[in-house]
């Protein structure tokens, strides 16, 4: 049921990883039809319609986060992530298709669900104070002052920024500010956490900090992760699953079970056989994908 | 050495114009220009207790009633009309035409229709210094950040929490830069509105001055309304430093960037 073209180069990785839709055209990623699923996406769709005529830039996605999993999202540049998951957050209405979360359809932005964007320095509120920019959304939610307190200053810890509530959020570093952010998410304390290309605009060396403090949370609070990149490297350290996007309009690519010890070291992780193996295949997916090859293409001429 | 410094850079030109304007003045006295020292001694002995009470406070009274209501009205207004679309396209061009209308112009019409009193010159204040604040806030509230929205979206604020931590804080540098404009119309507003039918106030005082051909009162009165629209201009910039404080430390991060 793999496409052809991933089978020669890469037989490490013979497990299916695309099922087919009952049409036999559109791969899906993983489904699971009898557990509840956290976050359910199906058959996404999202056209824009512009003054110069439609530009269709989801085509048809369809898959299923569970509870505690962290995936990862990548794909081709301009390949709709950001769309999915603005649609997914319930800030965009899909042009068809439905995403649910505990089986209720998303109409708009859900309580359980915390979103962290790519541009930090806009994401934060530039006149409340760092601690300001986490109390916040408790405020918001009617949270006693005691316990907000109390949230807060265990979200700064767990981002190790417990030295700097009283700053503005625009005096830290870029690396700092995203911390900020996803504290305030941690507090928040949500279900699912979305997160679009955090790192994309961090140096190198904070990221790979950043990615561990992912990880951390993440296996700490139990929440479920839907972690969107155009890193491959990233996405293979940090997710248990990497779901590969084509380009646009953008349906699944793949979706690829990432079989590396739970414990991840950015050294140890990064050198293993394993983690080549995943990186090499996630790669010439992502290669295929910019050059145009399209699943259905090959499930068609099947 | 700083603080002289800025106090040298403060003081510096008006010394000058003073010594220009003593030079001047030093041979014949022309009726119509008094000589600084004149000017001084009319001064203090023009704006006594008694006419602070009759005329100054009154004036003042007006113009800070006039400056909040403007403020007031124009931030609300705005909001609004910078919240909705439909809003926007209904108002906008009615707005854009009572905007054109030089307020002085509807004193007459405003006397026949509330009278001479306070309410009237409140009024014409109001009428013109509404303006830049209602504009500045529309305009706050439309150049408001996506990423900022789509995040206060995803957090699930409430309305009122939206307008309070979100929408007002956003459009602030620019509610501030309307207020700054405001000040300086309804101040004119304000001497305008007085000069019409009054009994007292700067206004009137300056025009009683002048009709009377009491020439030193007169400048004196000018000075006077000068000083006040420096102390305006001060308090103004102390409640922008404390309310805008994190908006100039912001752009000062951005431009040495």
């Amino acid at each position: 049921m793999t496409s052809a073209h991933s089978q020669p180069t890469n037989p490490v990785i013979s497990q299916s990883s695309v099922q087919d839709t009952p049409d036999g055209r559109i791969p899906v990623g993983r489904t699971m039809p009898d557990e509840q699923p956290m976050l359910s996406v199906r058959n996404l769709k999202k056209v824009y319609h512009t003054d110069g005529g439609d530009i269709e830039a989801v085509r048809n996605l369809t898959f299923d986060l569970p509870k505690g999993q962290l995936a990862c999202l990548v794909g081709p540049s301009g390949s709709g992530k950001t769309t999915l998951l603005k649609c997914i957050s319930g800030l965009m209405a899909p042009s068809a298709g439905e995403v649910t979360l505990h089986g209720q359809k998303v109409t708009g932005p859900p309580k359980s669900m915390a979103v962290v964007f790519q541009e930090y320095g806009r994401s934060l509120f530039p006149w409340l104070r760092v601690a300001e920019n986490v109390e916040l959304p408790l405020k918001n939610q009617g949270m006693e002052k005691s316990a907000r307190k109390e949230a807060v200053e265990q979200a700064l810890e767990a981002v190790g920024l417990a030295h700097v509530p009283k700053s503005y959020p625009w005096q830290l570093s870029g690396g700092m500010q995203q911390r900020v952010a996803i504290a305030r998410a941690v507090a928040y304390q949500p279900e699912v956490l979305l997160m679009d290309e955090p790192f994309a605009a961090v140096d190198a060396q904070t990221r790979a900090d950043l990615e561990d403090l992912v990880r951390g949370i993440w296996k700490k609070l139990g929440v479920s992760v839907l972690f969107v990149t155009h890193d491959i490297d990233e996405s293979v350290y940090l997710g248990e699953r990497v779901i590969i996007l084509s380009s646009s309009p953008t349906i699944i690519q793949e979706d690829v079970l990432v079989d590396l010890p739970a414990e991840r070291d950015q050294l140890e992780t990064r050198s293993s056989q394993r983690f080549a193996e995943l990186r090499h295949h996630v790669y010439e997916q992502i290669q295929l994908a910019k050059k145009g090859f399209r699943p259905e293409d090959a499930a068609a001429m099947r | 050495m700083t603080y002289i410094r800025s106090f040298l850079n403060i003081v510096a030109l008006p010394l000058i114009l003073l010594f220009i304007w003593f030079l001047a003045t030093l041979g014949e006295a022309s009726f119509f220009v008094p000589t600084p020292q004149l000017l001084v001694e009319t001064f203090i002995n023009t704006w006594t207790a008694d006419r602070f009470v009759g005329d100054v406070f009154p004036s003042l009274g007006r113009l800070i009633a006039g400056i909040a209501l403007s403020i007031l009205i124009g931030i609300v207004g705005g909001l609004l009309i910078g919240s909705f679309r439909w809003l926007r396209a209904l108002l906008e061009p009615t707005l854009e035409f009572f905007r054109a209308i030089p307020p002085t112009v509807l004193i007459p019409v405003l006397m026949l229709l509330i009278g001479i009193g306070d309410e009237m010159k409140v009024s014409v204040i109001v009428l013109g210094a509404v303006w830049p604040i209602l504009l500045n806030t529309i305009e706050g509230v439309r150049s408001m950040d996506e990423v900022l929205a789509d995040t206060s979206r995803t957090y699930g604020m409430t309305k009122i929490n939206s307008i309070r931590y979100l929408i007002l804080p956003s459009a602030m540098p620019q509610i501030m830069a309307g207020i700054r404009q405001s000040l300086s119309i309804a101040l004119i507003l304000m001497v305008i509105s007085e000069m019409f039918a009054s009994t007292e106030g700067l206004g009137f005082a300056i025009v009683q001055f002048q009709r009377s051909f009491a020439i030193p009162e007169m400048w004196s009165g000018i000075v006077l309304l000068g000083l006040i629209g420096v102390v305006l201009s001060f308090i103004f910039q102390l409640a922008e430093r404390w309310i805008l404080g994190w908006y100039h430390g912001l752009r000062e991060i951005e431009q040495s960037a």
